[in-house]
Order: structure tokens, then sequence, then C-alpha cells
């Protein structure tokens, strides 16, 4: 049985009055652990066909040309907690455009939509680990939460790893954001384990004079299971 | 060693990216086609329209390649307005089936685990994995109900009244 209101060093509780959606959602009995090794079990990996060419470039899929805003490469490894790069497993991101507004109906920020950019992008770990991602820098937006309430810059990722043990959903952050320290759903995680989160500029990932490089690494559980093939 | 990355919620903006084409229906399992839908609801019973439902199942191991690439034996649907989900699949293999299942919303800053099982209570209450809840009336959050040939029903209750069991991972 675990600790709900801190079950460990790393992620979030579930309840955090902070983050007002959690009250009502957050389960109020204890997680029930179950035997070991339960959920590692291996899953049928992506194939390579679910990928097409440029789903990694979110900056080249608008019909009128290169959406607004500050051009940024982002490059990171999949590994899991023992370092093992975890290899050709799915990434999965979607962010907010330049403005702070995305590209769906349920957005109701007064900020413009960018008809060349839809703000989701897909690619597949190579044999080290490592994924790569064309974009731009998501702008802040506000959120009904509290008052004056701002999420910091952020970028939603999806991990599925090689087994449902290994399933993450996460939000990358940048370096130096004024809102880190007011926004309660980065807050919501332990600290120390905060600035896991938040990606390191690394110009040498960057392209002079074209765009900004970002660094971010994952990291999984670990798990026995290795994947499937198919 | 690496340390783990902290997870954060999905939040309310996930089908830019997540749905997939046709999501709910699995493929790469062979067996008795069934139909699995319930409504996922918060504290106060009220739908959580924004949950996202994955299902997790071992393929089959002859099953050839999907041509466009999607994993075998994996499920992931949006619920509606209404907090309804469905999914599409063969019956789980194994003596006492079920299907591991991923519960992702606004609201949830971790994900939650859980299984439905399609079996009679006493079958699930034999389950070596299910032997912390042996004895515990709240093993039944975890069944589904038949209401029809290949057609079942499971409702995830997030807290509250009949709170579905999760689990630690």
């Amino acid at each position: 049985m675990n600790d709900m209101t801190r079950p460990d060093a790393t992620d979030p509780p579930y309840l955090y009055p902070g983050y007002r959606s959690t009250t009502l959602r957050a389960p109020k009995q204890p997680l029930v652990q179950l035997p070991a090794g339960t959920l590692d079990v291996p899953f049928a990996t992506v194939g390579k066909a679910f990928v097409k060419d440029g789903d990694n470039d979110l900056t080249v899929h608008g019909k009128a040309g290169a959406p607004l805003g500050e051009r940024m490469i982002l490059t990171g490894r999949l590994l899991d907690d023992t370092g093992r790069p975890i290899r050709k497993s799915l990434v999965e991101i979607w962010q907010a455009n330049a403005s702070g507004r995305y590209h769906h109906g349920g957005d109701q920020h007064d900020a413009p939509l960018d008809p060349n950019f839809a703000g989701l992008g897909r690619t597949m770990t190579d044999d080290d680990g490592r994924y790569r991602f064309m974009t731009v820098k998501p702008g802040s937006y506000p959120w009904p939460n509290h008052p004056n309430a701002w999420r910091p810059q952020h970028i939603h990722f999806s991990l599925l790893g090689n087994a449902p043990v290994q399933r993450l959903v996460t939000q990358m952050y940048f370096p130096g954001d004024p809102l880190l320290a007011l926004d309660p759903i980065y807050q919501s995680i332990p600290e120390g384990a905060r600035e896991r989160l938040i990606c390191r500029l690394d110009l040498d990932a960057g392209v002079e004079n074209y765009a900004l490089g970002y660094q971010f690494d994952i990291v999984l559980a670990g798990a026995k299971s290795t994947p499937l093939g198919i | 060693m690496p340390q783990r990355s902290p997870s954060q919620t999905v939040g309310p903006y996930y089908a830019i990216a997540l749905p997939w084409n046709d999501g709910g229906r699995v493929t790469g399992c062979s067996g008795e086609r069934i139909v699995l839908e319930g409504h996922v609801r918060d504290g106060t019973g009220q739908p959580v329209p924004d949950a996202l439902v994955e299902t997790w199942q071992a393929p089959d191991r002859d099953a050839s390649p999907s041509k466009d690439g999607r994993p075998h034996g994996f499920g992931r649907v949006s619920a509606d307005a209404t907090g309804l989900f469905r999914i599409e699949t063969a019956m789980p293999r194994g003596p006492v089936p079920y299907l591991d299942v991923t519960i992702l919303a606004r609201g949830l800053l971790r994900h939650l685990h859980t299984r439905v099982y399609f079996a009679d209570e006493a079958r699930v209450r034999g389950e070596a994995a299910m032997a912390p809840l042996a004895s515990s009336p709240r093993l039944a959050t975890l069944i589904a109900r038949r209401e029809g040939a290949g057609h079942y029903h499971w409702d995830v209750r997030l807290q509250g009244e009949g709170e579905t069991v999760f689990f630690a991972t």
C-alpha cells in the first residue's frame, strides 16, 4: 500500500489541492501493490510505418508557409533507469503555438491560432535511444485554476516504452522560466525531482542562424521485458 | 544511474496528438470478438469526458505486422462527452481473461493502472496476481458485466463510492 500524499520521491501525488482538478479525480483508496513483475509484460512495438517522414518536424505542415515563433530543435535520449537506451520506441509530443494557443476546439484562450501550426509530432527512437524534433517554442497561456494562473512554457510528451510498467506521460519545461515557481502542476513534483523535466540549452544541437537547440533526456522505469517483434 | 522522469498530467488538449485513427479497434488478436464499453466518472459521479483509456493484451505470436505500424494488442480511445469509452478487441487469452488498463485525464498527475476481468468473481478471486484483494469486496470493481453475446460493460470510478481498484506500479 502506498502513501497517497507522497508516493515516492519522483512522481507527484494524485491529490494536490493546488491543482484543483485533482480534487475530484484523485483516488482516495490506497493503490494496491501487485506481485512484482505483474505489469512487466512485453508490449508489441510500434512499427516503422507508424511514423512518416516529416512527422518529427512540426514546422513543415502549414499550407501557407512556416509557423510563427522561435524555431527550435529538441533532441534527447529515451533511457531506462539503468541507463540502457530504449530503442525503436514511439515518442509523441503536442504543444501550444508560439502565442500560447492549442489547435484544439476546447482552447478558448484569446490568442491567435496559427494556420501553419498544428502542434503535434511523433518519432521513433534510434538504436541509441535518440529522438529529434524541429518545432517552435510554445507560448505561455492562462488557465482557470486560480487568479492570474499562467502555465510555464511546456511541451507534452507521451512514451510507451516496452511494457505497461514503463508507460509515461509528462511535460518538458524550459530553463529560467519564472512561471515554474508559481505553477502547481510543476510544483506537485517532489522537490529534487522537478528539475529533471527542465530541458537544457544546447547550442550544438541547433542549426546556426536557423534554430536554437535544446536537449532533454527522458528516463522510464526499468523493465525486464524486451519488445515483442511485430 | 539516471533518475526516472516524473509524471505530469496529460492535460485537456491531448486529443491533438494521442487518439489514433481507429485506436479503439485492437489488432493482432484472434478469438471471440468482444466489445467493452463503460463510463469514466469522478468523485461526484460526474462523467470524465476528457479521459483517455488504453488497453494492453498479448497479441497472437504469429500475427503479421500491421500495415500501418500500429502496435498489436493495444487499444487507445478517448471518452466522449458522457465519459463513455468503447474498445473492440478479441477475448484475451488465458483461463481467467483480462485486459490491463491505463487511465489518463486532466487532473490526474499520474496515470492510473487497473485491470478488467472477463470471468466470474470466484475465478478472479483465485488469481495469484489478485492475492492482495482475495478477501476484499473491492475486487468486484475489476470485473466486467456481460450484457449479451460479446458485449461487456465496465465502469471506472476514479474516486468515491465504488471506487475502482488501482494498482501501484
